[in-house]
């Protein structure tokens, strides 16, 4: 592991762990090494943001910093690449249009090594089920930031239990006014108060 | 009681509240902008598109639930317009980008780039509002808008007035970094934040006195002397340390200091978490500010370390009024008249009822105040 790239992400340096990558790919370093390298330093980051020392800003940085330094080693990575640690299909719920929060989850699930397929926003029950379906994902995750996102969220839970799939599948939410009360509301298997959490369920999830 | 003697009465009791005096019972006022026209059977589309409706459904909704002493803050105009104008951002319509009956959105996206940063620098932010706005309001609709407030704003105080109830907030300004943020999208600006710090905090201090003086112009203008300074993405939970103490705090310090100058009580209707940094909030003037927080931020410490400075307004959390019981709201209202009350609190919904709360969680809401909030 290469401490000074490590150091550079936690320090949010883009231009230090751009240089780094560039360096060491010019020096005929394993890509997948420096991969696993950059997910180190977004795990640190996500240490930091976990015990109240980094805030929302500082994962959005790590993120851009991240996927910065992936546009660098996708050329050289080969085209299997690792294997992932899971799949996890997310959206933001019917008749929500806000896709920020849920991005910055998405962003953070690839960096930690997660298959991630994006429905998008205003995503219909169906949808979810037909996706989950298909992919055999463990995980659903559905984002929403208005109060009106919660009974699409029940719905989708109602529909994935319909279609017989509750039971194979853990279900998280999160978004601006999501809670313990509102994951009890929808169904949910867990809640998540930001966008880290999501990264720590999934983890939980895959380990359990 | 005539209205005028009501409206007298509760007055007296909100500003008692504000300048932490002992009062007969808790004031508490409405906040439940898309609740109103939902709740009184009034189309959104309409609600957006009519700003005379819009004031009268907001009266009518809180008439048939009692007995409040005010509202929060009303809307004046056309709601879609006012939020494109302070967040840069364009914001789907009911009846024309959305079902007719359904919410209001603000559509994220970059539409400010870095270059108006510089535009900003170079022009100012008036003359930048020319140039920008178009990207996200229809500019006819905006000048229509425009000119429905200003010929109304202190007509829909009055109206309240008529009618007993206290408007709270007059206007809503906030500081550079919400704008910016709206205009570039929270994701884009956040990074704005880390690869051209000294860009972004130019631009916010050219444009800082006009902001400042629109918030007074819109205090003014309303006739009521207190207006919302609003905090939505800049919150402490959101941003880094470094970040908040160079990009937020001192707006909001220049911005509250100089409303207090000029008579005004800013009301900080802060949404998300500002836990970490509430001991800052001790420089701003006592008795000039109300702390309006969502229900995520801890409550019960703002009132141990600011109890002695402002009023703090709120804080039952809109999540509670669209998905909890009116036993849970009736016993998140007797708890919170434990703990953060009688003196200084306000009751009022968390930043804002939402549309798709249920009628019968306002009324235990409202019930629940009168109950808990009388003052032996």
């Amino acid at each position: 592991m290469s401490e000074q790239l490590v150091k550079a992400f936690v320090g949010l340096d883009e231009g230090g762990v751009l240089q780094h990558v560039e360096q060491r790919l010019k020096a005929g370093d394993n890509p997948l090494a420096i991969l696993e390298d950059c997910r180190q330093g977004m795990n640190e980051v996500g240490k930091l943001f976990e015990q109240g020392e980094y805030f929302i800003s500082e994962l959005i940085m790590a993120g851009e910093i991240f996927k910065q330094a992936m546009q660098l080693l996708l050329p050289k990575l080969a085209a299997e690449g690792p294997a992932a640690r899971g799949k996890v299909v997310i959206g933001t719920v019917k008749g929500d249009i806000h896709d920020l929060g849920k991005n910055i989850v998405v962003t953070l699930l690839k960096a930690a090594n997660y298959e991630v397929h994006d429905l998008g926003v205003d995503v219909p029950p169906e949808r979810f089920v037909e996706t989950v379906k298909e992919t055999g994902a463990k995980v659903l995750g559905m984002s929403g930031l208005l109060t009106i996102s919660f009974d699409s969220m029940k719905r989708t839970v109602q529909a994935l239990t319909e279609a017989g799939l509750r039971d194979k599948v853990k279900v998280m939410v999160g978004g601006g006014m999501t809670s313990e009360d509102v994951c009890k509301y929808v169904g949910a298997d867990a809640w998540g108060a930001d966008a880290q959490a999501a990264v720590t369920l999934c983890n939980q999830w895959m380990e359990g | 009681m005539d209205k005028e003697a009501l409206y007298q009465q509760r007055l007296q009791r909100i500003e008692k509240a504000i300048n932490l005096e002992p009062v007969d019972r808790i004031p508490v006022v409405y906040m439940g902008v898309a609740f109103s026209p939902r709740y009184m059977g009034m189309s959104i589309a309409q609600f957006c598109n009519d700003p005379e409706a819009a004031l009268n459904v907001t009266i009518a909704a809180m008439e048939r639930l009692g007995d409040w002493d005010g509202i929060n803050l009303p809307t004046t105009g056309r709601i879609h317009i006012v939020l494109s104008s302070l967040w840069l951002s364009r914001v789907g319509v009911p009846g024309r980008d959305l079902p007719p009956d359904s919410l209001w959105q603000i559509r994220e996206a970059e539409v400010m780039t870095v270059e108006d940063y510089d535009y900003i620098i170079e022009h100012g932010w008036q003359a930048f509002l020319g140039y920008y706005l178009p990207r996200v309001v229809d500019m006819a609709e905006f000048g229509e808008t425009m000119a429905w407030v200003g010929a109304n704003v202190g007509r829909v105080t009055e109206t309240f007035r008529q009618h007993g109830f206290v408007v709270v907030a007059g206007g809503a300004g906030t500081i550079p970094f919400e704008y910016f943020c709206g205009g570039r999208s929270m994701e884009g600006f956040y990074i704005d934040l880390y690869r051209i710090p000294d860009k972004v905090k130019a631009a916010m201090d050219v444009i800082m006195p006009d902001l400042i003086q629109g918030t007074i112009m819109q205090a003014r203008g309303s006739g009521v002397p207190r207006v919302w300074v609003g905090g939505w993405r800049a919150a402490s939970a959101l941003v880094g340390r470094k970040i908040w103490d160079t990009f937020v705090f001192p707006y909001y310090l220049q911005m509250v200091n100089a409303l207090a100058e000029n008579g005004i009580i800013s009301v900080l209707h802060f949404d998300q978490s500002w836990t970490r940094d509430l001991e800052r909030f001790r420089e701003f003037p006592a008795k000039k500010c109300i702390l309006n927080p969502d229900g995520m931020t801890d409550v019960r410490k703002a009132k141990e370390l600011l109890g002695d400075r402002m009023a703090i307004m709120g804080d039952v959390p809109a999540s509670l009024f669209a998905a909890g019981t009116p036993d849970d709201i009736y016993n998140y209202v007797r708890d919170l008249v434990r703990d953060v009350g009688p003196t200084g609190l306000i009751l009022c919904p968390g930043c804002d009822a939402p549309i798709n709360t249920k009628p019968e969680n306002m009324e235990a809401f409202l019930a629940a105040a009168h109950e808990f909030g009388v003052v032996h």
